[in-house]
């Protein structure tokens, strides 16, 4: 052992993880079209909706990465998906003035829960699990005592997020690829996101090398929740008016951390990226447009996403060594 | 490397201290319902609130089945739910084939316990995923079953197993069926604890599954056997439900949240290693207490989820701060 | 020796809850001196250390740097004081480069951005600096246990530390990674660098370190020069007693018939294991930390099972491929990692002793009766002198060596015919100690085996009938009792021309 020899190959980050399964996403999807007839959904018109599916899964899951890397994870996303969206509705009340207004009050709110979920898990010490359930469960709640028969509507012009685009690419793709990329950014290239890195991946070892762990399990917990709320913005602006359910019926929590993990990055934190879980919401796209091409009703849908969901987890978890509870 | 000491700590039978706890907080919210109505002490109403909380209540106890070995089970508010459709299908109105059909209800939730115990113990899934995973899809099946809407009727023999009352009972003057159900159900999760030698093969397993696999411990199929007891809870507690409110496709939709709270409220450990059986009863018991009291001062109905969320918060809190300030 | 301490430690003292783990400790440091501490586990270094490096802070006593009084409240605090530690455990990130683990904590960025050029040159200089010829973009996960010390040396480096704090460094290395590593020690002092340096390797200790300090119960026995320190009194110092009388005598009658027999054992980690236990004996295993000693108690116990290759248990075949196969066939297990690996510590200390008679037992067993009475069991754990106000209390609150006795009746409630003992005496104190050796010359003497796994060679040597020595996952040879550790070393570092006592069976 004393002539092992570090091998020469370059740092692995989970790029063939993300390109294998982009791969076998799109070839599903083709495959899918081709068979039903769909050729239609081949064209610009069909990717582009492929690629609409991805946008609201795709900015939790960002956030998502983050909390996972850290070596937490974030089971608010969901309420407040569904906070930030009832929100937006009623403060702009189809008012374009209160766009900014309603946006920040909405970024103000996820900070919030954030800090909160961030506070609960890094200082007090609380299984995020538990704390990020309970802090959503919190947010649901008032959500659906107070808001719940209220009515609202986002600005038309608040729409164009949805609905507008540039020379024939929605501006709710660009959103994504504009995240994706900045998401991308930090945690390659950035101080931060070599910190999250070393907190999820040894957390006493990073402590002992200085590094206030506390805060920057805190800050990623406060920057899923803001990825949270740029999906509920994006869905009221789909939806036109937020319900206090969008965040639930969607299951972002769960499909959030599906594929986060399915891309590749483990949840014990440490390991993964933004490419990985960007193609972990390819795949879940293509589930999805391929479901509806064949017909399949919502209700079994429904049952085929809780079975790949486990099934996605799984692939990567089997191989654990120890006992998961 | 630090030795801790040699002579005990003050600190002894913290699981009858826990049990002492939920009884008092069960008291006291019971109290307080008391106060505001004054006939929630007669007999009749109490047995009432009984038959309302028995769901809860079952369902607390196969929850906790779960939590002791250091899981959750989110799938059992999905399971009630199809327990309820099913059954409204499956016996189309026929009275004669409700007990087969109760029957088959039964190992319905047995498989899909099995399911969950499976993906856990072997494909390494952690269980509030692997739950939550089965919970969609449970749901979704119950759903595709039944078209998505509250299809046919339950007939009395089933719904009496819920609505029934006899009247004239000596003591208590009037004794719920559904009152009955609650205690053998109670009695048989108490036997599985105490009775035999699963309870502390189930704590040791939530406290440490490692050193308890080394022990020998069949730890693998120590959790199957939870999430199985959780599922058949599920099922108990939804033919119940169908027999009070009849059928609904969001019959058992929250009741997994409420019966995890319920086990905390009641003193057990979420993660694993503590609790008892009385964790769950006097849990479930004050969490149901407490939201007839809400009720009763008029607060929404959806606040529920928030204090629920503030329970499991508060409730963990607590006990890291009992393990802080001993060692 | 006029020059200004660059650390001087005094009147340190930390109390945990009941224990004082460190009474009053004075240290210093000169700058370019090695200073080794030396002292049993549980002596209080690795606390001391903790304080020096921010991690704990003390209940009283002063730290100064260069004269200047320093208090720390952060490990971050330390490190931009100039200390530096290298822990005993590694604490790299597996998934992450090499340049990135030796950066982790103090990046070098520019407006939050990362200079990923800068910190590859730098840490290949640094590496070139100590010798370690590893590629700075290699993930760590790819490097051998010798070549992530070397990482973590020049992780510790970095800040140019003027204090640089080794504890246990070689405990993983082999022999020619050892000297190489001893080699970088002298160069470091000679730039200045003051090291206090943990071991428990005599001969290195001896070799390297300036002045020696013993640490014993967490006082301070004595700071020498190395030249006033021979071996003998450091080990004196350490113990605090005679070792003689420490052990159990060696049984009166030789060892019966074979119990477990193990042929061509191999698996990932192990190759060609073959030997076998015999009835009141007990067997010892030594070998470094990599050397397949942890894989082959793990096999035995079917924690991580043999791939190939047959055991018999009383002549007859068995298969272990699970811990439950393995207690079933009468093979118990006492992990050297007792608070991860061997207890319940939330449950009683009752319950876990009935562990493995419980889960062993049928389902539908009642609790409460016969041999799983409350009584019985505490008579078993009274008449091991597992000292408890109470046996219902949680095991969490016991001593070390009380908590070994538990499983060890754990393990006797069973009935096993062969006990499996990984580090059976790590972090315990010396008066449980020699109860547990004696406990384990009672159990052989009953007619059964013991297979005792240790890095502690004394041990080994003590209470061992006979010694397998493990190297690259092989066994390289036996000894039998009253081998020296010189013998057992050559052995364990592979070397050809090793002192053949005895012909392998």
């Amino acid at each position: 052992m004393t002539t092992d020899i570090a091998k020469n190959k370059p740092a692995a980050r989970g790029l063939p993880v993300a390109v294998l399964l982009a791969g076998l996403s799109i070839g599903f999807f083709v495959a899918v079209a081709l068979a039903t007839g769909e050729v239609a959904q081949l064209g610009g018109q069909g990717i582009v909706g492929l690629l609409q599916r991805m946008v609201a899964l795709g900015l939790v899951a960002l956030g998502q990465t983050f909390v996972i890397l850290v070596g937490s994870i974030d089971l608010s996303v969901a309420a407040l998906i569904s906070a930030v969206a009832v929100l937006a509705s009623h403060v702009m009340q189809g008012d374009p003035a209160m766009i900014l207004p309603a946006i920040l009050l909405c970024l103000g709110l996820c900070l919030a829960v954030g800090l909160v979920n961030g506070v609960l898990v890094a200082y007090g010490g609380i299984n995020p699990l538990i704390a990020t359930l309970g802090t959503g469960l919190i947010v649901q709640g008032v959500l659906a005592a107070s808001f719940g028969a209220l009515q609202g509507a986002v600005a038309r012009e608040f729409q164009v997020l949805a609905y507008g685009g540039v020379l024939g690419v929605p501006y709710s793709i660009l959103l994504l690829a504009v995240l994706s990329l900045a998401a991308a950014f930090v945690l390659d290239r950035t101080l931060f996101g070599a910190r999250v890195y070393a907190v999820g991946g040894n957390p006493e070892g990073a402590r002992l090398a200085g590094i206030r762990t506390e805060r920057v399990t805190l800050s990623a917990h406060v920057v899923a929740s803001l990825f949270a709320g740029a999906s509920g913005l994006y869905l009221a602006a789909r939806l036109q008016s937020g319900t206090p359910w969008i965040g639930r019926d969607g299951i972002y929590d769960l499909e959030s951390i599906a594929v986060t993990v399915i891309g590749g990055t483990i949840l014990a934190g440490g390991k993964g990226g933004v490419a990985g879980t960007l193609a972990g919401v390819l795949l879940f796209a293509s589930l999805d447009a391929a479901f509806n091409m064949l017909g399949i009703d919502a209700f079994l849908k429904q049952v085929l996403r809780g079975a790949i969901v486990v099934a996605a987890v799984a692939i990567h978890a089997v191989r654990t060594k120890g006992h998961v509870a | 490397m630090s030795p801790l000491p040699q002579t005990s700590s003050p600190l002894r039978r913290p699981a009858r201290l826990a049990v002492n706890a939920g009884l008092v907080i069960f008291l006291a919210l019971y109290a307080a319902i008391a106060f505001l109505q004054p006939n929630y002490l007669e007999p009749g109403l109490f047995m009432n609130f009984l038959r309302r909380a028995a769901p809860l209540v079952i369902l607390a106890c196969g929850q906790l089945y779960v939590i002791l070995t250091g899981g959750f089970d989110l799938s059992m508010g999905a399971v009630a739910t199809l327990a309820v459709l099913a059954a409204s299908i499956l016996i189309n109105g026929d009275p004669e084939t409700t007990w087969a059909v109760i029957g088959t209800l039964y190992v319905m939730g047995i498989a899909v316990g099995l399911v969950n115990g499976l993906v856990v113990a072997f494909l390494k899934v952690p269980s509030i995923i692997a739950t939550l995973g089965a919970m969609l899809s449970v749901n979704g099946l119950a759903l595709a079953w039944s078209g998505g809407a509250a299809r046919g009727d339950l007939p009395d023999n089933f719904r009496n197993l819920g609505r029934l009352v006899w009247r004239g009972v000596p003591l208590v003057g009037t004794l719920p069926l559904a009152a009955v159900v609650l205690a053998g159900f109670v009695a048989l999760a108490w036997w599985g604890l105490n009775g035999t030698v699963y309870g502390k093969r189930a704590l040791a397993v939530g406290d440490n599954p490692r050193a308890a696999e080394l022990a020998g411990t069949p730890v693998a199929a120590t959790r199957i056997l939870a999430f199985v007891v959780s599922a058949v809870s599920a099922v108990t507690a939804g033919i119940l439900i169908g027999g009070f409110s009849g059928v609904s496709v969001n019959a058992g939709e929250g009741l997994e949240l409420q019966a995890i709270a319920a086990c905390v409220i009641g003193g057990a450990q979420l993660l694993g290693g503590r609790g008892s059986i009385w964790s769950a009863v006097f849990g479930a018991l004050s969490l149901f207490a407490l939201f007839t009291l809400l009720n009763l001062i008029g607060l929404p109905q959806a606040l529920r989820d928030s204090i629920q969320g503030v329970i499991l918060i508060a409730a963990v809190g607590a006990s890291l701060w009992r393990t802080r300030r001993r060692t | 020796m006029t020059a200004a301490p660059a650390l001087s430690m005094s009147g340190i003292s930390k109390a945990f809850p009941g224990v004082r783990a460190l009474d009053g400790v004075d240290f210093d440091c000169l700058p370019g001196e090695v200073h080794a501490i030396c002292g049993e586990n549980g002596a209080g270094k690795s606390t001391l250390m903790k304080i020096l490096g921010g991690s704990y802070r003390p209940d009283a006593g002063e730290i100064r740097l260069a004269g200047a009084n320093v208090h720390f409240t952060h490990p971050r605090q330390a490190a931009e004081a100039g200390i530096s530690i290298i822990h005993q455990e590694l604490s790299l990130l597996p998934h992450r480069t090499v340049a990135e683990n030796i950066f982790m904590g103090r990046e070098i960025a520019r407006r939050g951005i990362l200079d990923r050029a800068a910190m590859r040159e730098t840490a290949a200089a640094l590496l070139c600096r100590i010798g370690a010829q590893i590629d700075p973009q290699a993930p760590v996960s790819s490097l051998s246990i010798a070549m992530q010390q070397l990482v973590e040396i020049a992780k510790a480096l970095l800040l140019d530390a003027r204090i640089l704090v080794m504890d246990e460094p070689t405990a993983a290395l082999d022999e020619r990674d050892s000297r190489a590593l001893l080699e970088l020690v002298g160069t470091l002092r000679g730039e200045g660098v003051s090291i206090v340096y943990i071991s428990h390797r005599m001969p290195e200790v001896t070799a390297i370190a300036d002045r020696i300090t013993i640490l014993k119960d967490g006082r301070k026995v004595w700071t020498r020069p190395r030249e006033a320190a021979p071996i003998g009194e450091i080990v004196r110092a350490m113990v605090g007693r005679d070792l003689e009388d420490f052990y159990p005598p060696p049984p009166a009658s030789p060892p019966g018939a074979v119990l477990l027999a193990v042929k061509d054992g191999a698996n990932a980690a192990l190759r060609d294991i073959a030997f076998d236990v015999r009835a009141g004996e007990i067997v010892g295993v030594a070998g470094l930390e990599d050397s397949g000693k942890g894989a082959l108690a793990q096999a035995l116990v079917g924690d991580a099972p043999f791939s190939g290759g047959t055991v018999a248990l009383r002549g007859r075949p068995v298969a272990l491929r699970t811990p439950r196969q393995a207690t079933a066939a009468g093979i118990g297990y006492l992990p050297g990692d007792r608070k991860r690996e061997g207890l319940a510590l939330r449950q009683s200390v009752r319950d876990n002793a009935l562990l493995t008679l419980r889960s062993m037992a049928g389902l539908f067993t009642r609790p409460g009766r016969g041999a799983f009475a409350p009584r019985a069991i505490d008579g078993k754990l009274r008449d091991m002198d597992v000292r408890a106000a109470d046996f219902g209390q949680e095991i969490g609150t016991l001593s070390g060596g009380n908590q070994q006795k538990a499983i060890i009746v754990r393990w006797l409630a069973q009935a096993s015919d062969i006990l499996v003992f990984v580090e059976p005496t790590r972090g315990i104190d010396i008066a449980a100690k020699a109860a547990i050796y004696r406990t384990m010359r009672a159990f052989a003497d009953s007619g059964r085996g013991i297979v005792v796994v240790s890095s502690d060679m004394p041990e080994l040597i003590g209470v061992a009938d006979r010694i397998l020595v493990m190297h690259q996952g092989g066994i390289s040879g036996q000894l039998p009792r009253g081998a020296g550790e010189e013998e057992v070393m050559h052995l364990a570092l592979g070397l050809a021309d090793a002192p053949q006592r005895e012909a392998r069976a």
